[in-house]
């Protein structure tokens, strides 16, 4: 099978300094790649560099086995979507502003039709934002904002999904609500899901693999048993942990230790 | 407190229309000999029937039907190319002249007074002026390779301030043609008639619907460059376009009116009340409501201090400041 989305020796420099060096990494259709990694550890620009916003200096990135920056970014678009962690917001509607992401689709001068606006819709549905389509994202408050942001990256109606902190600035019901929604596209709908997460645990129960970054290199690939150990996030994030197991579904559960 | 009236496009296209051609009609009427309503309508409409009184229907056809068009059109082009820098620039502060058009323009216009380029030559000579000073903007702004919708704003305000200390320099130098250049730089639609709406007309109503329909990728600039080249937005060609036609409209606008200043800053913030932001509906409803502004304020720069007549730039500053500022401590600009 080939792997929707790969990065191969990847290797990218921001202000002088090596942010990524080295990175190579596979997801494939059905599953859910979490990016883990202590801040600074060059998570968003890495997923910029898989999204096609940052050519790489060195590597290559390839999209369904094309090289990514052979492609136009129109077709990319329609098969890959970014939802970014913070947007600059204009003050359209909620329908509008999920209805730039049938751009990739529609063209540039074409207006919306019908699939369009069901695709919209459903969007919006996925992400319980119909009651606010009249509303104005600037409006919303910041949860309510990503869901608008994550809505827009559903209506590409892609099969490769890059999230970017997405449960940052929500409460737990949405927490939870979208981390499902992830599974979800990837297990039943057989997106390919790479999403960045700060919580270790939330990474631990919505990932198929994760990959631990540090220093711009990955430092581990692999379930989550095989990346969340005790030795590799005390070493990596430089603060003592201990690993204990989720009471319902046994997937690793980390805990600082305090004291010293 | 401005509540924001979001109205539908079938309330607000018609009610914009209507007004339009109650206030031309009433703009027909005004000047220096003064006609009723119905005076202007049967003149409009059965010129040629006994009814209609021969001088009314010189007055309306030959001396103001081609200004009040001209008014109407001026103020479409520079409220919709004004809604589009806006909204490419993703700024509430930018107008149609903010890459330079309006310094290219004075500089044109200026030279051609000065060289006695009689005619056509003033108008001709700012529309070379705006356009070349844009390309200009956007030529250095390209070649530094520092694309961003920054870059050509700085751009675009350095050479303005250049072309701008040029223009004052050829007045100091010029004292004969000081009063003429001085009128043209105030902006107006005085002694303007079929030639310049013929000139004019065309080329900015060709930008206008250019830029209704480069809608969608304004709607997505407007999420900033990085959302916009992950929803597949080639920035640098859309970017173009829309400079292009906001600007072939800005050009043949300051053809026909010299320098009007604030309708294109304006009416964009004012049709964002009841039509909200997205551009398929903002550029129609901003060129409308510019239409609807500059027609009143152009009845008005011909009336309030007859027989004597008003620059209209200076009477749409004098009245529209004031008015956004009301607007704005309101808080309904957004």
């Amino acid at each position: 099978m080939t792997d929707s989305l790969a990065a191969e020796g990847l290797r990218c420099v921001l202000g002088g300094r090596d942010v990524l060096d080295e990175v190579r990494l596979q997801v494939r259709p059905g599953e859910v790649l979490a990016l883990i990694g202590p801040n600074g550890a060059g998570k968003t620009t890495l997923l910029r560099a898989l999204a096609r916003l940052l050519r790489p200096l060195g590597g290559a990135v390839s999209l369904e086995g094309q090289d990514i920056w052979r492609l136009r970014p129109r077709p990319v678009a329609r098969r890959l979507a970014l939802a970014p962690q913070g947007a600059d917001l204009w003050p359209l509607t909620v329908e509008q502003f999920v209805g730039l992401g049938r751009a990739p689709h529609r063209g540039w001068l074409m207006p919306l039709g019908p699939d369009d606006h069901a695709a919209v819709r459903a969007a919006m549905g996925r992400t319980g934002l119909e009651s606010m389509r009249e509303r104005q994202v600037t409006e919303l408050s910041g949860g309510e904002q990503r869901r608008a942001i994550l809505a827009r990256a559903l209506a590409q109606e892609p099969r490769v999904l890059l999230l970017d902190e997405p449960t940052a600035a929500l409460d737990l019901k949405y927490q939870a609500a979208i981390l499902a929604m992830a599974r979800r596209l990837a297990h039943e709908d057989g997106l390919a899901v790479v999403v960045t997460l700060h919580d270790l645990n939330q990474a631990a129960g919505v990932a198929d693999r994760l990959a631990l970054l540090a220093h711009g290199r990955v430092q581990a690939v692999g379930a989550p048993d095989e990346v969340l150990t005790a030795e590799l996030i005390s070493a990596t994030y430089e603060v003592p942990v201990a690993v204990c197991r989720h009471p319902l579904d046994g997937t690793p559960l980390i805990t600082p230790l305090r004291g010293e | 407190m401005i509540s924001r009236l979001r109205l539908r496009p079938l309330v607000w296209a018609p009610a914009l229309l209507i007004g339009l051609a109650v206030a031309a009609t009433l703009s027909l009427g005004v000047g220096a000999v003064w006609l009723s309503p119905e005076q202007v309508a049967r003149a409009l409409l059965e010129p040629h029937s006994p009814d209609a009184r021969a001088t009314a229907v010189t007055i309306v056809w030959d001396l103001r039907l081609a200004r009040v068009l001209l008014a109407a059109v001026v103020g479409a082009g520079l409220a919709g190319s004004g809604a589009a820098f806006q909204g490419m620039f993703r700024t509430p502060l930018a107008d149609p002249f903010v890459i330079g058009a309006s310094g290219g323009a004075a500089l044109g216009a200026t030279l051609a007074i000065i060289g006695r380029i009689g005619g056509v030559g003033v108008p001709v000579a700012a529309f070379i002026g705006a356009m070349g000073a844009v390309m200009l903007v956007y030529g250095i702004t390209m070649a530094s390779g520092a694309s961003s919708a920054t870059s050509l704003l700085l751009a675009g305000a350095s050479l303005s301030t250049v072309l701008s200390a040029i223009v004052s320099l050829l007045m100091l130098m010029s004292d004969r043609d000081l009063h003429e250049i001085f009128s043209w730089l105030l902006g107006g639609l005085s002694g303007r008639s079929w030639p310049a709406l013929t000139m004019s007309g065309p080329p900015l109503l060709a930008g206008l619907i250019a830029l209704w329909l480069l809608s969608r990728p304004l709607d997505v600039l407007t999420g900033g460059e990085e959302t916009a080249r992950s929803l597949g937005l080639p920035l640098n060609a859309a970017r173009a376009a829309i400079v292009a036609a906001a600007s072939l409209t800005t050009a043949a606008a300051v053809a026909a009116g010299g320098l009007i200043g604030f309708i294109g800053l304006a009416a964009p913030h004012i049709a964002r009340l009841f039509c909200g932001s997205s551009h398929a509906r903002l550029i129609p409803a901003s060129a409308l409501v510019g239409a609807l502004l500059l027609v009143l304020a152009d009845s008005a720069a011909r009336t309030v201090l007859a027989p004597v007549e008003l620059p209209v730039g200076v009477l749409t500053a004098l009245l529209g400041g004031p008015f956004f500022l009301w607007m704005l401590s309101s808080g309904g600009s957004r």
